[in-house]
């Protein structure tokens, strides 16, 4: 094991790039706080401050006034959370299955997932829509939910299949040596060292839908019935000008809720829960 | 399991509520959708107030407001018409019609429009949105930007230099010279013009007509060529030999935009920012206390104060089964004094002569007078009808323009490109 340690020098150029890459990260989120709760003169300044200099809640007023910022959330949320869920349902046994059972059926699969993520968005929309229409699923959120599931599926399936990999067969086989049953062993030891890989795909599922844009604007056609990412865009004007103030207040509100899922679940995507399980 | 269960019952619950059908009962009752791109608060709620007072007046035909984006409007609008589902009424701007004219989603609105819109728009507004050899129109233009130098009044007042007006404007060369002598009043860091060109061709090509550059000719069998003539370099040789040759304009600000020139304007970084008439209404907002500002024509060359803009529009879908109902809407919708209460909303000028005549539009306030006087020159942008037009700007003049304003390459190296390369992309587009 000591030969894993690291010298000091190194491990300190480890944090150091740690932080690097932290502060990489949060720039962007940090500076959009900061310009939510600038007034617009401030925002106009050629010397920029990291804290504003006089702090105002004028733009979140602004954003609520001028656009229905809740009830899009609500919709988002709807969308996302269905979105996560279906996928996860329906990606966990199917990863299971494939990376199990290895053969034709797991090499076409992957496959599929490889080809299904070179399409672009352009490329599909025009006949998902026209397929949607013809369900009579344009202009609901079912339809929507469904273009999420099948847009975040091939993905969800791919990270799942590894987590399924990571599980050793061992264990579900001293399971079955033990007397537990096909299903006692799939809910009793599989399901919760799949756990964590789970709720990272559902993450993924949830927030790929949370941000998802282009379907959504297409798709839904009444104000009513518009997401979050669509509200936003009507704080954005011609050649690019924009209502800064207000839009980085709405946008920062729009991040708050990734940020609480991923805070509640982030404990459970922890791995090492099968240290030691079985001897290599 | 149990709680599986109820959490899938609650989600299928959930999604069949939100799908419960957007068809109203049938009573008759025509509905509309209108999608607008207004966008700031006056101009959403002039819009929202118009559709309310017409709602309130013909509960026959109902009119639903729904808020588009400019951001996204060409690729939501292509998937709508593809898909049958486009709004009935569209707004939108007249250079971005050209495809769908083409592409018979927008229907021709010589037969729905009234006799007093029609004479209301002068012949040169009509002609942005008329589109292949039948002469169709398919939008009534009604909302028009023309650029502007936006400066800062004290510092051209303390430098002593000319100011121009819309009756005598500058010319190109007195610009230049202006803008050294500005420079030079300013000091170190200062810089007399900010020209922030993130979009460069259609800075270059409008502002290019007030020096009679055309560019794009069409020629006797139709076909429409590029040549890049004497005319057509004034404009674009004044940017480069401001920033290059003179440095009385900052390269930093040739890839920003508008709004990304404003923070060094408002600190006296630089003495003029030539931008749209729109713009006044962030600078209104966002100028720091007691900054002066001040709007002044754009210079003119041979001829005059002509540039080129495209105006906003609005359209009827073909697919809508509702056109002359949407076509009285429109009617109503630019009626003269709705027309100033949009105009006004937005900031822009709108191309009704009647409405231009308002006096609230030609107040010294905020430069209104400035932008009313130009409004009679204003002519549809060059090229915007030519097909190919959208990649020819893309992949051969942005980046042509973008290289030559910052020194890279020569004017003839910019115009080999221009025509050559040019001329390539639209044979293609051309070919019988």
């Amino acid at each position: 094991m000591s030969a894993l340690r690291t010298s000091g020098p190194a491990r300190v150029g480890q944090y150091l790039a740690l932080l690097a890459y932290l502060v990489f990260l949060a720039f962007p989120f940090l500076w959009l706080v900061s310009t939510a709760f600038k007034p617009a003169p401030e925002l106009a300044s050629l010397h920029p401050t990291w804290i504003p200099e006089d702090p105002t809640l004028g733009n979140f007023r602004q954003a609520f006034d001028e656009q229905p910022l809740l009830r899009a959330a609500v919709n988002s949320l709807i969308a996302a959370v269905s979105a996560a869920l279906i996928a996860v349902a329906v990606a966990t046994p199917l990863a299971y299955v494939t990376a199990r059972h290895r053969g034709r059926l797991a090499s076409a699969a992957t496959g599929w997932v490889v080809i299904s993520q070179a399409f672009p968005f352009v490329l599909v929309i025009i006949p998902l829509f026209l397929i949607l229409k013809n369900l009579h699923l344009v202009n609901s959120v079912l339809g929507l939910v469904l273009v999420y599931v099948v847009w975040s599926l091939p993905f969800a399936l791919w990270m799942l299949m590894g987590y399924v990999r990571a599980v050793p067969a061992e264990l579900e086989e001293a399971a079955a040596v033990d007397g537990a049953g096909r299903l006692r062993t799939l809910v009793s030891v599989t399901a919760p060292l799949l756990a964590p890989g789970i709720v990272a795909t559902a993450l993924f599922a949830f927030v790929t839908a949370w941000n998802e844009f282009f379907f959504a604007l297409v798709l839904l056609k009444t104000p009513e019935k518009q997401t979050l990412p669509v509200v936003l865009t009507h704080f954005l004007g011609a050649e690019g000008v924009a209502d800064l103030g207000p839009l980085a207040a709405a946008a920062f509100l729009a991040t708050l809720p990734s940020l609480v899922v991923f805070a509640l679940l982030q404990r459970r995507i922890t791995g090492g829960m099968m240290a030691g399980a079985v001897k290599s | 399991m149990r709680r599986i269960l109820t959490a899938a019952a609650a989600l299928a619950l959930l999604l069949t509520g939100c799908t419960a059908g957007d068809k109203g009962p049938d009573d008759g009752v025509v509905r509309l959708r209108f999608q607008s791109l207004a966008w700031q608060k006056e101009s959403v709620d002039a819009n929202r107030q118009l559709v309310d007072e017409w709602n309130a007046t013909h509960p026959r035909v109902q009119i639903d407001y729904v808020q588009g984006s400019w951001d996204s409007v060409h690729d939501q609008l292509l998937t709508s018409f593809e898909g049958g589902e486009a709004p009935d009424l569209i707004h939108d701007a007249s250079d971005d019609l050209a495809d769908f004219a083409y592409g018979g989603h927008l229907a021709d609105l010589r037969p729905l429009l009234s006799e007093r819109l029609r004479a209301d728009i002068p012949a040169r507004s009509w002609e942005t949105t008329t589109f292949g050899p039948d002469k169709g129109v398919y939008g009534v233009p009604f909302l028009q930007e023309p650029r502007v130098i936006i400066a800062n009044r004290k510092i051209l007042q303390s430098s002593g230099v000319r100011v121009p007006t819309p009756e005598k404007p500058w010319s190109w060369p007195e610009f230049r010279q202006i803008a050294q002598d500005l420079t030079r009043t300013m000091g170190p860091g200062g810089y007399a013009v900010a020209w922030p060109l993130k979009e460069p061709v259609s800075v270059s090509l409008n502002l290019g007509l007030s020096a009679g550059g055309r560019l794009f000719h069409r020629e006797a069998d139709g076909r429409v060529t590029i040549r890049f003539t004497e005319s057509d370099a004034v404009v674009p040789g004044t940017i480069h030999d401001l920033v290059v040759t003179d440095r009385t304009a900052p390269r930093t600000t040739l890839g920003s935009g508008g709004s990304d020139t404003l923070p060094g304007f408002f600190a006296g970084k630089y003495a003029m920012v030539p931008l749209g008439f729109a713009y006044r209404q962030q600078i209104a907002q966002q100028a720091p206390k007691g900054f002066e500002w001040t709007v002044l024509p754009a210079p003119a060359g041979d001829a005059g104060l002509a540039q080129g803009v495209s105006p906003q529009t609005l359209s009827i879908a073909e697919d809508s089964p509702y056109k002359k109902e949407a076509a009285e809407f429109l009617d109503f919708f630019l009626r003269p004094e709705n027309m100033v209460r949009l105009a006004r909303g937005d900031w822009m000028l709108p191309t009704g002569t009647k409405a231009l005549a308002d006096p609230s539009l030609h107040t010294a306030e905020d430069g209104w007078a400035t932008g009313a006087a130009v409004a009679q020159r204003l002519r549809p942008a060059p090229a915007q009808s030519v097909r190919g037009y959208p990649e020819w700007k893309d992949k051969v003049a942005t980046p042509a323009f973008q290289e030559y304003y910052s020194g890279a390459i020569d004017v003839g190296e910019l115009r080999r490109r221009l025509v050559e390369d040019g001329n390539r992309v639209l044979a293609r587009y051309q070919r019988k």
